[in-house]
């Protein structure tokens, strides 16, 4: 596989979206391939930090009461 | 003449509410998360959780238990967004999200910040706010995979579009979005960047 491929494949790799033959190809070529591996480090980077930020608000719970007394009359 | 029934055994009302409570109201923070990213304010991301699990538990015969809630429950709440929500939104779309060439920001800055560490001065306001700049059929597949992580299948499936649709659309979006928290890196002088 070359940088082109790897790169190709980058978010469905990160996403864990490949077949178990092309994620291994991917990662025998970003253990040779210094530079892809920092494109694929950064990008990895990006993905934590974006669910990280986001995934804190929760529904509040004024909302719930009022859908469980519409669902249940409580 | 109906049998009587002994105090204490549960009646089919009882299974169906606790069903419904096991498998859907379980999900209610994801709903509302997506809500909020859809409608863009707490109001209405409200009335459309709530109206979202009424419908569902209306409909809650068809549901098929132990299968995907969530994604049944998403199904639900993004129809509900299209038909009532969305000709009050704030982001009418009129962009083309197909033509949208996004700006590597890796390349960018692979001398100055190889490891992307700006990112983490960007504070959760910000991030939020970038995504809900995105055109809308962006914010939903980056809500539902990067915030929600749900799978390519998963999110193809509530969007109604095939899986490279989703590919394609994640991929634009990311980078979209990279692009302007990159922006506001810059403007804040986090990053010194090279973008004019």
């Amino acid at each position: 596989m070359n940088c082109r491929e790897a790169v190709e494949h980058l978010y469905e790799y990160l996403d864990k979206e490949l077949t178990p033959q092309v994620e291994r190809e991917v990662r025998q070529h970003l253990e040779d391939c210094q530079p892809c591996l920092e494109q694929f480090d950064f990008e990895d980077a990006f993905l934590k930090f974006l669910q990280a930020r986001c995934r804190g608000r929760c529904a509040p719970p004024e909302l719930k009461r009022r859908i469980l007394h519409e669902l249940f009359g409580e | 003449m109906t049998e009587p029934t002994t105090p204490g055994t549960p009646t089919p009302v009882d299974d169906r509410r606790e069903s419904f409570e096991r498998e859907a109201l379980v999900h209610l923070d994801t709903l509302y998360r997506v809500a909020l990213r859809l409608t863009g304010n707490a109001a209405d991301a409200d009335d459309l959780v709530q109206e979202t699990m009424l419908k569902a538990y209306r409909a809650w015969h068809q549901y098929q238990q132990g299968t995907n809630a969530k994604g049944w429950l998403l199904t639900i709440l993004r129809h509900a967004f299209i038909n009532e929500y969305r000709r009050r939104a704030r982001h009418p779309e009129t962009v083309d999200v197909d033509a949208i060439e996004p700006f590597a920001v890796f390349e960018d800055l692979q001398e100055e910040d190889p490891q992307g560490r700006f990112f983490d001065q960007i504070v959760d306001d910000e991030v939020l706010r970038a995504i809900d700049e995105l055109p809308e059929q962006f914010r939903e597949a980056i809500v539902l995979s990067d915030v929600e992580g749900m799978s390519y299948e998963e999110v193809a499936r509530i969007l109604s579009v095939p899986i490279g649709t989703v590919k394609s659309r994640l991929f634009r979006a990311r980078r979209l979005l990279q692009a302007k928290l990159y922006d506001y890196a810059v403007g804040m002088g986090y990053i010194k960047g090279s973008r004019a």
